[in-house]
């Protein structure tokens, strides 16, 4: 565990002191600046059924940044490594693949919910300066911020996998937002098809579709299946990236 | 210290490394010699605990290399070639954290650290970037890096590769300095460092082991061969003629200078000195000479030897020698 604490302090060292943190997190705070923008002008327009949460995160601006997040985080990861030829250094070290994984992997969960840090504050001040008037229902926060951290962990695992395959950033960023991209379209996919197919089938899309998940989240709603889905998935890749990692030990 | 049996690595379809065996001692500086892509790294990454062989056994401070990974990791001191390092660390924080990974800690490591940096002269340069260090710096800091711990045994592989003519005279004294404290297993394609540093020498070509001596009774051995080095100015199949003399091995033309001469390396059996037939022959045949230099071998030729006995010696790039 130790281990684990030192390569954590590491990583967390690296994403700091490389503008990449900073670079993410100014473009995450335009993007979010936008969608806070979009909402406020809808609930300005008419009275409306939902919260400013959720009209912030169903906004095409939130979707935008969501995409850029993960790819640019995670491509580092590994693939820098490999390329600069220190994973040889690292694995040379006392160190198991398991601590290494792992420590890389929470290092960009940390950086990841400190991008969120500021879109918190948009709210709080939208509260305070409306005296009261826009509320912020706990449900509907607690929601959003819990789906926005699992759908995180998904996604960023996912980034992990596609960075431990390559040794190149570039290729890794791809490899992780097309698999995030394909994840997202299935909810866009029944939005186009619609009520064209069978309920049974867009039920069992939106079981998957982020789309859903944030909607019903945003709402207020805890739904414990979108947690142990994205959970379980996060697992299943970080478990994939430990293979990949581990893949030079295996002996024939 | 190290004990490898009948060791094989392949990769997709290659053979790295072909069956090798050897023992290392506790306090030996054994070098490790032969021509880029010889086997050397793959070796070395093996007994590192990096990756695991094919098929065969090899024991590190006696722990197995593949099933007690982490034992043999923690005795090892490894510097991989190129030296590999986080270029956005500084040199102190990066020996820090190299330090905790291995196992120290609070002032047992401060004190360890700055040891190293004395020891491998990068003291003026801990709070640098390592990025921003020339090639010299970055293998030193790497060679602190594999000291840190006080490892059993340091595993280098081409520890002086890049580095000018001072600083590799400052590592090999390094080296021997560290002689009493550990065993040192090092790469090489410069010989003249292996007769310089090491107890004994290991010469590998195309993953086999060729030759496992001192460096002193490998040149004896080959002391055989001396190299007679001739620049002739003459019409006809010279190097027939020239093989035709008794003691001649074998002759070889270099690609040459200016035309019309002609430049030729004679391969001669031990103890003759044939200069007096090859000028009898030149004046038989009317051709000029211009040069006749007699060689004794090296250690590179007991190299280039063993390499040729081998069979291919044309796949040996020259610049390695």
């Amino acid at each position: 565990m130790r281990i684990f604490w030192i390569l954590l302090k590491k990583e967390l060292h690296s994403f700091f002191v490389s503008p990449v943190a900073y670079v993410v997190l100014a473009l995450v705070m335009v993007l979010n600046g936008f969608a806070f923008r979009a909402a406020l002008s809808v609930l300005e327009n008419a009275p409306s059924e939902g919260s400013i949460v959720s009209w912030t995160f169903h906004a095409m601006w939130f979707w935008l940044s969501y995409f850029f997040i993960f790819p640019l985080l995670t491509m580092r990861l590994f693939a820098e490594e490999k390329k600069m030829g220190t994973l040889e250094t690292l694995f040379t070290a006392p160190v198991r693949a398991w601590q290494v994984v792992g420590s890389k992997y929470l290092a960009a969960v940390i950086v990841y919910c400190v991008l969120w840090l500021p879109s918190l504050i948009n709210f709080k001040f939208a509260h305070w300066i409306s005296a009261g008037q826009v509320e912020l229902p706990s449900g509907a926060m607690g929601g959003a911020y819990l789906i926005l951290v699992v759908m995180g962990m998904f996604n960023l695992a996912i980034g992990c996998f596609a960075s431990s395959l390559t040794s190149n950033q570039i290729v890794a960023a791809i490899i992780s937002f097309t698999l995030s991209l394909l994840h997202f379209l299935l909810g866009i996919f029944i939005m186009v098809v619609g009520r064209k197919i069978s309920d049974t089938i867009v039920d069992i899309v939106n079981y998957f579709a982020a789309t859903e998940h944030i909607r019903i989240f945003t709402a207020g709603l805890i739904d414990s299946r979108p947690i142990f889905y994205y959970l379980s998935m996060a697992l299943l890749f970080l478990s994939f990236t430990h293979h990949v990692v581990e893949f030079r030990r295996w002996r024939p | 210290m190290i004990d490898v049996q009948e060791l094989t690595k392949q990769y997709a379809g290659r053979t790295a490394v072909n069956n090798i065996s050897f023992q290392v001692e506790p306090g030996e500086i054994v070098g490790f010699l032969g021509p880029n892509g010889a086997g050397k790294s793959t070796t070395m990454r093996i007994l590192s605990g990096y990756m695991p062989a094919t098929s065969g056994r090899a024991n590190v401070a006696g722990f197995d290399v593949f099933h007690q990974s982490i034992q043999v990791r923690q005795s090892v001191g490894y510097m991989p070639e190129m030296a590999p390092l986080y270029t956005d660390m500084r040199v102190k924080e990066y020996l820090r954290f190299r330090a905790e990974l291995k196992g120290l800690s609070g002032m047992a490591m401060r004190r360890r650290i700055g040891e190293v940096m004395e020891l491998t002269g990068v003291t003026d340069m801990r709070k640098r970037l390592i990025g921003n260090l020339s090639k010299g710096y970055r293998q030193r800091v790497a060679l602190a890096d594999a000291l840190v711990h006080k490892p059993k045994l340091l595993i280098l592989d081409e520890p002086t590769n890049g580095l000018d003519p001072v600083q590799i005279r400052h590592v090999r004294d390094l080296l021997r300095s560290l002689k009493s404290k550990h065993t040192v297993l090092l790469s090489t394609h410069i010989l003249h460092e292996v007769e310089q540093t090491c107890d004994r020498v290991i010469m590998i070509h195309q993953g086999r082991i060729r030759a496992n001596d001192t460096p002193a009774n490998l040149t004896r051995q080959l002391r055989s061969t001396t190299l007679l080095h001739l620049e002739i100015d003459g019409i006809g199949n010279l190097v027939e003629r020239l093989s035709a003399i008794a003691a001649v091995r074998k002759t070889t033309e270099d690609p040459l200078l200016v035309h019309p001469w002609r430049r030729f390396t004679l391969r001669v059996e031990p103890d003759h000195d044939i200069r007096d037939e090859v000028m009898e022959l030149a004046m038989q045949q009317k051709w000029r000479i211009r040069e006749m230099h007699r060689q004794l071998p090296t250690l590179e030729d007991v190299f280039v030897e063993l390499s040729m006995n081998a069979g291919t010696p044309t796949d040996i790039p020259t610049h390695v020698l």
